[in-house]
């Protein structure tokens, strides 16, 4: 089976500062993937190569076998800011990707209605951004990538801004809707607890400038997950402890450098 | 009832009187002696001179001069204003080519031309235009230009992952963005359209509020100028009203700012 997302020894080198150097990886489609390592590692510049909002300086993406080339028309992006346009309603918001695409408008607001139901912001469809809260704001940005059906899924930290319990609501929402779509997603955060309730896998990114991937683990707790009991599971606990073990080691590194 | 409507009935009542007050003093003093008439003229004199330019119809030519011409360099300063800045912002090659002279003719105090447009369009409404075009262009092209300068990336790449085409992107995130910036300076580029026609009318013209105002002073009719000022009050005062309810609907995408009514004051 092809590769939802193949990436081969790509870099990102700015003026007078490398970013990422020679990062190598491989997602099989279906997999929800996180990338986690300390701040300032690249992990946001790896995830923007993949949207293909920025070009990498050396290297290549295949995505589904086929070399990437512009903006990545399999996938839609997560961000961690508000992306979505405060002057549209809610409704219009969710289903302004299936108009951008060209489909009918009546067709595309009755497809945005379900979705405003299916992340639980039924009511809402005349209100505009401002009238909602961080996370219903967030319910929103879902249902604008998830509607569109992408291969892929792109987040970057998208929950950061969040307090924790409307976060955990958050990522119980996200594994909801990857579960029923089945497509591919990959996950950026800094924090491993997040990346492993949520992932099948979790990338580890070494301590910039010119970070490396130093590590792959495989998340294999059970599906479907409960993510409010699942950080009191003691295989949970070993999976944290030894990404840990490493991304500590990333973490202190990057403390001698920035200070 | 929440507090701003409980507050309302007793400030308007205030704001009423207050103007009554005034306007009482005013005429109390103009009877007595006490104030010269000849310069201050007084309310009921003021009152009289407008009755008499409404029945003789002669308010209504004026006042359909300058607000053809105040309406005419608002909307054609406006369109250019938006067409500049929007070539601008996406080219910036352009923009820096252009800056200086765009920096002049901002700095430049508009009503130096006025002579000048005289020259080319002789004094009747087209140099009023002209002058009133120079004034709202500046103010309409400056926050086009800063309107789609300052569109958040975020949402530009966030519309273009959703699939956007070029048009798509101008029509759904940059223009709207730009209209915000256009719409928070409609107070000042309609005001200041009035404005300079007025400025134009006063230097020479046939007809207008401004000419009117010029024509009783030459006259000594200080009667007549106050009841120039007067129309001009109430003309500023409805196009204000207008331009806030037409605001309200158009940026209801925006958090209500807390109604002080001194936003165009501050």
């Amino acid at each position: 089976m092809t590769s939802a997302i193949k990436v081969r020894s790509i870099a990102k080198r700015f003026a007078n500062y490398c970013a990422v150097e020679e990062i190598d990886f491989e997602i099989p489609p279906g997999r929800f993937v996180s990338i986690v390592g300390p701040s300032g590692c690249g992990k946001s510049t790896v995830l923007n190569m993949i949207a293909g909002l920025q070009a990498p300086t050396a290297g290549a993406i295949d995505v589904f076998g086929e070399p990437l080339r512009g903006l990545n028309k399999r996938a839609t992006y997560m961000f961690q800011q508000d992306a979505l346009l405060p002057w549209k309603t809610v409704l219009n918001n969710i289903q302004i990707g299936l108009q951008f695409r060209g489909r009918g408008r009546r067709e595309a607001l009755d497809e945005a209605r379900v979705w405003l139901e299916r992340v639980g912001l039924k009511g809402f469809g005349d209100s505009y951004p401002y009238q909602l809260s961080g996370g219903m704001r967030k319910r929103v940005a879902m249902a604008q990538c998830w509607i569109v059906q992408p291969d892929i899924v792109l987040m970057d930290e998208p929950f950061a801004a969040l307090d924790v319990h409307t976060r955990l609501r958050m990522e119980t929402e996200v594994l909801r809707l990857w579960t029923a779509s089945k497509n591919t997603v990959i996950f950026v955060t800094h924090e491993l607890e997040e990346a492993i309730a949520l992932s099948d896998e979790v990338l580890l990114l070494s301590a910039g400038p010119g970070s490396r991937l130093v590590g792959r683990y495989e998340v294999d707790l059970e599906r479907p997950r409960n993510l409010i009991d699942i950080k009191t599971e003691p295989r949970f606990h070993q999976l944290y402890r030894a990404i840990w073990s490493d991304l500590r080691q990333e973490v202190l590194k990057s403390y001698e450098r920035h200070d | 009832m929440n507090d701003t409507t409980k507050k309302r009935v007793p400030i308007l009542v205030s704001q009423l009187l207050l103007g009554l007050i005034v306007l009482l003093v005013w005429e109390l003093a103009a009877d007595t002696g006490r104030l010269n008439t000849f310069f201050y003229s007084s309310p009921s004199l003021i009152a009289r001179e407008l009755l008499s330019l409404v029945l003789t119809g002669e308010l209504w030519r004026h006042l359909a001069t300058t607000f053809i011409e105040a309406a005419l360099a608002f909307s054609i300063g406006s369109l250019l204003g938006i067409v500049c800045g929007f070539v601008l912002a996406r080219s910036p090659l352009m923009a820096s080519i252009f800056e200086p002279y765009l920096r002049i003719g901002n700095a430049l105090p508009r009503v130096v031309f006025a002579p000048i447009f005289f020259l080319w369009f002789d004094i009747g409404i087209p140099s009023k235009v002209a002058l009133g075009v120079t004034v709202v262009f500046f103010i309409v092209f400056f926050n086009t230009f800063r309107g789609l300068r300052e569109v958040d990336v975020v949402m530009i790449d966030n519309a273009r992952i959703l699939g956007a085409s070029e048009r798509q992107l101008i029509r759904h995130v940059l223009i709207p963005s730009a209209l915000t910036w256009i719409f928070s300076s409609l107070h000042v580029s309609i005001g200041l359209a009035i404005i300079s026609v007025v400025v134009g009318e006063w230097l020479g013209a046939y007809y207008g509020i401004g000419h009117m105002i010029a024509r009783y002073r030459q006259n000594f009719e200080a009667a007549g100028m106050f009841a120039g000022v007067t129309v001009l009050a109430l003309v500023v005062l409805a196009v204000g009203s207008v331009v806030d309810r037409v605001e309200r609907r158009l940026m209801r995408w925006k958090p209500e700012r807390s109604g002080s009514g001194m936003k165009e004051l501050g």
